[in-house]
C-alpha cells in the first residue's frame, strides 16, 4: 500500500535539515521505500493566478469563449491583460482562475503526456496560454463542474499574476511511499516522522490535541453489541457547525495527499485518516433515527444504501454502524448516502472506532467495497488509537467549521488496554545480525521508536511495545528486525558462510532429467513448456475422466480448471495451435502430472513427450522417435523392448508400439489414433513418443563402456531381396547375423513398397558390416558370408534376390 | 643434330605461346617430352654417333632436356593457375544469401534459467530439490507463520483443490497448489539432514492472469539452516549469486520488508544495469528482485525444531523475473511464456 506524505507536512511532526532525497534515501534503506518524489511547485512553472475581467464571445467557435484576463505583470511588463481562448462551461467575468502561460507544462483535458504549451491560435484567435482545468495542472480530484475551469475565486486572495505554486502554498515535496502491509501505523505523517526520527535522525514531536471538554444538549447513546468485532468505539456529538468548503490550507492538504475535498467536516476526517491513520466518520446527527448508534450485526438480507449511491444487500457476518431504525454504515468500510454531513448539516457525530481487521476484510471483499478506511483497518489498527483522533478532529472541527461540543466524549471499550511485552537479548540480536553492535545503541533505536525498557539482567531487557505497533509486534524476534534496520543493512558487512558445505549430491532424477533434456535438444526437438492446469474439455478430448483428476475449487477461468494428468492433451492443444505457423516440427515436453490418491497429497510424475508433427514421413517419424529411445537406453544402460500395440484406441493399430524396459511397460510410441488427432483440430498425423520416467528413471545410470575399436578395415556390402511385407526386421536381423560371427552390424538400409513390387511383398536392402578379427579377408571370403546370409534369407523367409 | 636440338629448343618455345589450356599443354607436352615426343625421337639419334660426338652432342641434348621441363613446368604453373582461377570465378556463391538454419532444438527459456541460477547456487554447497507442488495448507502456510485469517490463505489469492462444492481437507489443512517455494522450507528440515543448503526450484501457482502475472509461473527458493546464521552471511550469499548471475559490477541493496515466514525480513534489490535505464522495471536505479530473511524462529518450531539451537535464512526469487531482469529481453505479456507458441520458443 502506498501513501502520499508530503514533507512539509511529516515536518510538522520532526525537526529535522535534512533535505528531501537524502530524507528519501535513508527512509527507503531503513523504512519504507520512497518510489517517487515529487517537486509539485517545480510542475507549476509559468502558471499563475488569473482574474476573469471580461468574457467575449468568440467569433468563430460557439463553445469557445475569450476571456480577457488580468495575469498582473506575468506577461507584459505594463500590466496590460491578455486574451485566453476558453471552453470552460462555468467561466464567468470575476472568476480567479488559474492561468498557464506559454512554456507551463500541462496535461490537457487530464489525458495523455505532459506538454508545454506553446502561444496558439485557436479558431484564428491568438490565445496567451490556458485556463486551467483542476486535471490539466495535477489536481484531478479538485471540487469542479464537469467541462468547467477550476474557479479558485473563494480559495484565493493572491493578487493577479502571482505564482500559482506561491498562492496556494505548493512548496512542498511529496514523498509516494510504499508501506508494507504489517504498518499500517507507518502509513499516516504521524507514523512515518516517528520512523524517520530513528532511520534519519531529528527529534519527534508527539502529537498532543487538546482534551476534549464535555458539552451539553445532545444525548448521544451509542451501543456496541459485538466487542469482539468493535473492541473500541468513541463518539462525539457536537452543535452549531458550518458546514462548506475546506479553507485552502486544509483543500491543499487533502489534494496533495491524493483525496478530494468535499466539505470542510468531511476533509477533516480524511485529514486525520492520513495524518494519525485512524479512519474517523461523520454523521449528521438529525438523521439517526432515535439518536443513537447501534453496532451491531447486520440482519440477512438487510438493504444499505453506501455513499457512493449503490445498494448493498448485506449478510449476518456484516458488521454495521446502525440506528435504532437501520444501518448508517457498515462498519470500517463505508458511510451510507443518507446520514452523510451536507451543507445543511447543523449537527455533527464523530466516529472514531475500532473494528477487527478480517471482519473489515472479509465484508469489503464480500460487497466488493473498497474505502481508504476499510483499507487501513483491514491491516489491524490498535484499540488505543481512537482517542487522539477523536481529540483532533474536534479540534480541527471548531477551527474550521465553528459550533461546540454538545454531548459526553462517548467510549465503548471491550477490556481495558494492556501493553504488550517482550524480551530482548542483545548477545543473540548481534549473534543474527552478524556483527557486534553496543546494547546502547540498541535500546536507543528502540526507544527513539515508542518502545520503553526495563532491564532484567544481564544482556536481556524487557521491551513494551508502543500501541500503535501491538498488531505487527509478535515475537521476541521482530524486535532484532527492528534494531537491525535502524542500524541499517546497507551498512553491514557480507561474507558467505564460513562453515563446510554440506555434502550431499543432487537426487539422481532431477539429474537425470536435465540430461534428457539436453538430448533431445541436440536431436533437434524443441521443449514445450505448458501450463499444469488444463481445461476439462481438453482432458475430455483424449478420453481422460476429469473425475480422475485434481479439480481446483476456485479456478480462474475455464481454461484451467484441472491439474492435468497427462501431457497429451497439453502437447495436443500446443501442435494444433502450431500447426498453422510451421510446416512441420519435432517438440518434447519433460513435465509433471499429478494423480490423486484418496486422503493424500497426489503422485507427482514425471512424464516425457517427444513428438513430431506436420508434413513428416510416417516411417521417418517413426523410427526417429524409436532412435530417441533407443539413445536413452544406449546412454543409459537400458534396454528398451518394443511389442506391437494393437487394439489401443488411443493408438493407430498398425503403426505403434508399447516400449517396456525389464519388463515393465514404461511408455508408447506411434501414430496418435485418428480420433484424437481430429478431436484437437490438428490436419496431419502426429507422432508421439510418451514415457514415464519416473516409472523407470531409477533403472537408468550413466554407462560408460569401452569396446576395443580394430586395427582391421571393416567392410560394408548391401543386400538387396523381395519377401513377405509383414517379415519384421527383427527376423531378419538373427537370421543374417547367423551367416558368420564376423557380422557386426544389420543396418536396414531401405525398405520400399509399391509397384513394381507385387502387392503384400516389400524390397528390402540390408547393409552388412563384417569386421575380421585375424586379418584381412580375401574376396573370396567375403563372398561366401554374403551369399551364406543371402541363403538363409531364401530359406527361412522366401526372400528373392533383387 | 646439334641444329636439330637448337631448333627443338626454337620450336618449343614457339608452341608455348599458342597453348591456352590444360588441353593444349598436355599436347605440347605429348609433342616435346612425351615418350615418343621429339625430344625422345632426337635422343634415339644418339646412340649413332661416335663417342666424342655422343658425349658433346649429349651434353647439348641434356641442356635442352633440361630447359625444356623448365619451360614446361613454368608453362604449367601459369595454365593451372589461370585456369583454377576462370575455374572459381565460375564457382560464384552469393555470399548474401541466409544461412541455413542447424537442425538443432531448443529448451525453453525457464529451463535455461533454471539450470543457469542452480549451477551458480551449486558452487556455494546449494542442492537443488524438489518438494510437492501440490501442497498442504500446513507447509505452505501454516508452518510459515500464516495466521488463519491471512488474505493469502483467502479463495481469491490461493488456488485451492476441490472435493466435490468444498475445498478438498486432509490432515494438514487445506490441499492447495503452492504460491511459494516456500513449502519446502519445512519439508526440507523434516527430512533431519544438517546442515542444510537448499534449492527448491519448482512451479508455483497464484490466482491472477494479466500481461504482468501469470497463473503458473516458477520460483526458486534458497535455505540455510546451520547453528548460527546472520544477515551478514545472508548478503554474502546473495551478493554471491547476483556478481555471477547479473555482472560483477552490480550491487546488492536489502530493504527492510515483512514477510511472515522471516524475521527480519528484505527486500532485495540490485543496482540498474548500466545503459538500460529506459526499461521499466527500473525505479531509481534499482530492481526489485524478491525477497529474503531469517528464517522465523515459529517456522523452525514448526519444523519440529528447537529454534534456540537452529537458526537460518532464506530467500525465494521468481525464476521469470531474474532471466528478463538479466537478459534485458521485454517480454509485455508473460503470458507468451507458457502457450508453446514455436516463434517464441525457438527464439531461445
Amino acid at each position: 500500500m502506498n501513501i502520499l506524505a508530503s514533507y512539509e507536512w511529516i515536518r510538522e511532526y520532526l525537526k529535522i535539515d535534512a533535505d528531501a532525497r537524502a530524507f528519501a534515501n535513508e527512509m527507503s534503506t531503513k523504512s519504507m521505500s520512497v518510489e517517487h518524489i515529487d517537486d509539485v511547485a517545480a510542475r507549476f512553472a509559468h502558471i499563475v493566478v488569473g482574474e476573469v475581467l471580461e468574457v467575449l464571445p468568440h467569433p468563430n467557435a460557439d463553445k469557445l469563449r475569450i476571456a480577457v484576463t488580468d495575469v498582473g505583470t506575468a506577461v507584459n511588463a505594463g500590466g496590460e491583460s491578455v486574451e485566453i481562448v476558453c471552453g470552460g462551461v462555468n467561466l464567468a467575468a470575476g472568476q480567479r482562475v488559474v492561468v498557464a502561460l506559454p512554456g507551463a507544462r500541462v496535461r490537457w483535458h487530464g489525458e495523455g503526456d505532459l506538454i508545454t504549451l506553446g502561444p496558439a491560435k485557436i479558431r484564428g484567435v491568438e490565445s496567451c496560454g490556458m485556463i486551467c482545468a483542476p486535471e490539466e495542472i495535477g489536481f484531478e480530484k479538485a471540487p469542479c463542474p464537469p467541462g468547467g475551469i477550476w474557479d479558485v475565486t473563494d480559495l484565493i486572495d493572491a493578487p493577479a499574476g502571482t505564482p500559482f505554486a506561491d498562492a496556494f502554498g505548493l512548496h512542498e515535496t511529496v514523498f509516494d511511499l510504499e508501506v508494507t502491509t504489517n504498518r499500517p501505523d507507518a502509513m499516516s505523517i504521524v507514523g512515518l516522522a516517528r520512523e524517520a526520527a530513528a532511520a534519519v535522525g531529528g527529534e519527534f514531536v508527539a502529537p498532543n490535541p487538546p482534551a476534549i471538554v464535555a458539552g451539553s444538549g445532545i444525548d448521544l447513546k451509542v451501543s456496541v453489541e459485538n466487542t469482539e468485532l468493535c473492541p473500541r468505539y468513541m463518539a462525539v456529538a457536537l452543535d452549531g457547525v458550518k458546514v462548506g468548503p475546506s479553507p485552502a490550507w486544509l483543500q491543499k492538504k487533502i489534494l496533495l495527499s491524493g483525496h478530494r475535498p468535499i466539505n470542510n467536516i468531511v476533509d477533516i476526517t480524511n485529514l486525520i485518516l492520513h495524518e494519525y491513520g485512524q479512519p474517523m466518520h461523520a454523521f449528521d446527527y438529525d438523521t439517526l433515527e432515535g439518536g443513537e448508534i447501534v453496532v451491531r450485526e447486520a440482519k440477512e438480507g438487510e438493504a444499505f444504501v453506501a455513499l457512493d449511491g449503490n445498494t448493498y444487500k448485506l449478510e449476518a457476518s456484516h458488521l454495521v454502524i446502525a440506528d435504532s431504525a437501520k444501518p448508517v454504515a457498515v462498519a470500517g468500510v463505508m458511510g451510507g448516502l443518507g446520514s452523510g454531513v451536507g451543507e445543511k448539516t447543523t449537527r455533527i457525530v464523530f466516529e472514531a472506532a475500532n473494528f477487527n481487521e478480517v471482519s473489515v476484510r472479509k465484508t469489503a471483499r464480500a460487497l466488493n467495497l473498497y474505502s481508504d478506511s476499510q483499507l487501513l483497518f483491514e491491516k489491524g489498527l490498535s484499540p488505543q488509537a481512537p482517542e487522539l483522533a477523536l481529540r483532533r478532529v474536534v479540534e480541527l472541527a471548531l477551527q474550521v467549521a465553528g459550533g461546540r461540543v454538545a454531548s459526553a466524549v462517548i467510549d465503548c471499550e471491550a477490556e481495558s488496554y494492556k501493553p504488550l511485552t517482550f524480551t530482548f537479548d542483545a548477545d543473540r540480536a548481534r549473534s543474527m545480525i552478524g556483527m557486534h553492535l553496543e546494547t546502547k545503541q540498541m535500546l536507543g533505536y528502540l526507544e527513539t521508536l515508542g518502545f520503553t525498557i526495563a532491564a532484567i539482567g544481564g544482556e536481556i531487557f524487557s521491551v513494551t511495545v508502543p500501541y500503535w505497533r501491538d498488531k505487527d509486534i509478535e515475537h521476541d524476534i521482530d524486535l532484532v528486525e527492528e534494531v537491525a534496520r535502524m542500524y541499517g543493512y546497507g551498512n553491514l558487512p557480507s561474507h558467505l558462510p564460513e562453515s563446510a558445505p554440506p555434502r550431499k549430491a543432487i537426487a539422481h532424477d532431477l539429474l537425470i532429467e536435465d540430461a534428457l533434456k539436453a538430448l533431445f535438444k541436440s536431436a533437434g526437438y524443441t521443449e514445450f513448456y505448458s501450463n499444469s492446469l488444463v481445461s476439462e474439455d481438453q482432458l475430455k478430448k483424449f478420453d481422460l475422466n476429469p473425475d480422475q483428476a485434481l479439480q481446483l475449487h476456485n479456478a480462474l477461468s475455464s481454461d484451467m480448471t484441472h491439474m492435468r494428468t497427462s501431457l497429451i492433451p497439453s502437447v495436443l492443444t500446443g501442435i494444433e495451435e502450431n500447426q498453422r505457423r510451421v510446416e512441420s516440427a519435432k517438440i518434447f515436453e519433460l513435465s509433471r502430472v499429478y494423480t490423486p490418491r484418496a486422503g493424500d497429497l497426489p503422485t507427482e510424475s514425471t512424464e516425457i513427450i517427444v513428438a513430431q508433427f506436420g508434413k513428416v514421413s510416417a516411417r521417418a517419424a517413426w523410427l526417429e522417435l524409436k532412435g530417441v529411445v533407443e539413445e536413452i537406453g544406449r546412454q543409459y544402460g537400458a534396454a528398451f523392448g518394443f511389442e506391437r500395440l494393437s487394439g489401443d484406441e488411443k493408438w493407430h493399430n498398425t503403426r505403434s508400439a508399447s516400449v517396456a524396459l525389464n519388463g515393465n511397460r514404461v511408455g508408447e510410441l506411434g501414430q496418435l489414433a485418428t480420433r484424437y488427432q481430429e478431436a484437437f483440430g490438428i490436419e496431419s498425423p502426429v507422432f508421439l513418443l510418451q514415457l514415464r520416467l519416473t516409472d523407470f528413471v531409477d533403472q537408468l545410470q550413466l554407462q560408460r563402456v569401452y569396446a576395443p575399436v580394430s586395427e582391421l578395415q571393416s567392410i560394408t556390402r548391401d543386400i538387396s531381396v523381395q519377401l513377405s511385407r509383414e517379415t519384421p526386421f527383427a527376423a531378419l536381423e538373427p537370421a543374417v547375423k547367423s551367416a558368420s560371427t564376423l557380422i557386426t552390424q544389420v543396418a536396414l538400409l531401405d525398405e520400399y513398397t509399391g509397384a513394381p513390387i507385387p502387392e503384400g511383398q516389400k524390397s528390402v536392402t540390408l547393409s552388412l558390416t563384417i569386421q575380421p578379427t585375424e586379418s584381412a579377408l580375401t574376396s573370396e571370403a567375403i563372398e561366401s558370408i554374403l551369399s551364406t546370409a543371402t541363403k538363409r534369407l531364401q530359406t527361412e523367409f522366401h526372400a528373392t534376390l533383387r | 643434330m646439334k641444329d636439330e636440338l637448337n631448333q627443338l629448343t626454337q620450336s618449343f618455345k614457339e608452341a608455348v605461346k599458342s597453348v591456352q589450356n590444360s588441353d593444349s599443354l598436355e599436347a605440347l607436352r605429348v609433342e616435346f617430352l612425351g615418350r615418343k615426343g621429339r625430344l625422345a625421337e632426337l635422343m634415339t639419334g644418339l646412340k649413332d654417333l661416335s663417342v666424342e660426338a655422343k658425349k658433346e652432342v649429349g651434353q647439348l641434348a641434356n641442356s635442352v632436356k633440361q630447359e625444356l621441363e623448365t619451360g614446361f613446368a613454368e608453362l604449367e604453373g601459369r595454365v593451372r593457375e589461370a585456369e583454377g582461377a576462370m575455374r572459381e570465378a565460375a564457382e560464384w556463391i552469393d555470399i548474401s544469401a541466409p544461412g541455413t538454419a542447424p537442425d538443432i532444438g531448443h529448451l525453453h527459456i525457464t529451463t535455461q534459467a533454471i539450470a543457469e541460477i542452480a549451477d551458480i547456487f551449486k558452487e556455494i554447497g546449494f542442492t537443488r530439490v524438489r518438494h510437492p507442488e501440490v501442497e498442504w495448507d500446513w507447509y505452505a502456510f501454516e508452518a510459515l507463520n500464516f495466521p488463519g485469517t491471512h488474505p493469502a490463505r483467502d479463495d481469491w489469492e490461493t488456488f485451492f483443490i476441490a472435493d466435490g462444492e468444498k475445498p478438498m481437507v486432509g490432515e494438514k489443512g487445506r490441499m492447495l497448489l503452492t504460491p511459494h517455494t516456500s513449502n519446502g522450507q519445512v519439508r526440507e528440515m523434516e527430512k533431519g539432514e544438517f546442515p542444510i543448503r537448499m534449492l527448491n526450484i519448482a512451479k508455483t501457482y497464484r490466482r491472477e492472469n494479466d500481461p504482468r502475472h501469470i497463473p503458473m509461473f516458477h520460483q526458486f527458493e534458497g535455505l540455510y539452516i546451520h547453528e548460527r546464521a546472520s544477515i551478514v552471511e545472508l548478503k554474502g550469499v546473495l551478493d554471491f549469486f547476483v556478481k555471477r548471475f547479473f555482472g560483477e559490477d552490480r550491487v546488492v541493496r536489502l530493504r527492510p520488508h515483512h514477510f511472515r515466514f522471516t524475521e527480519p525480513s528484505f527486500e532485495i534489490d540490485i543496482s540498474a544495469e548500466h545503459g538500460r535505464e529506459s526499461s521499466k522495471m527500473f525505479k531509481d536505479g534499482w530492481h526489485e528482485l524478491g525477497g529474503a530473511g531469517m528464517v522465523h524462529p515459529n517456522v523452525i518450531r514448526a519444523a519440529g525444531l528447537d529454534p534456540e539451537k537452529y537458526c537460518g535464512f532464506a530467500f525465494g526469487f521468481g525464476v521469470e523475473r531474474v532471466m528478463a531482469m538479466k537478459s534485458g529481453i521485454n517480454i509485455d505479456d508473460l503470458r507468451i511464456m507458457y502457450r508453446n507458441d514455436l516463434r517464441f520458443l525457438k527464439q531461445f
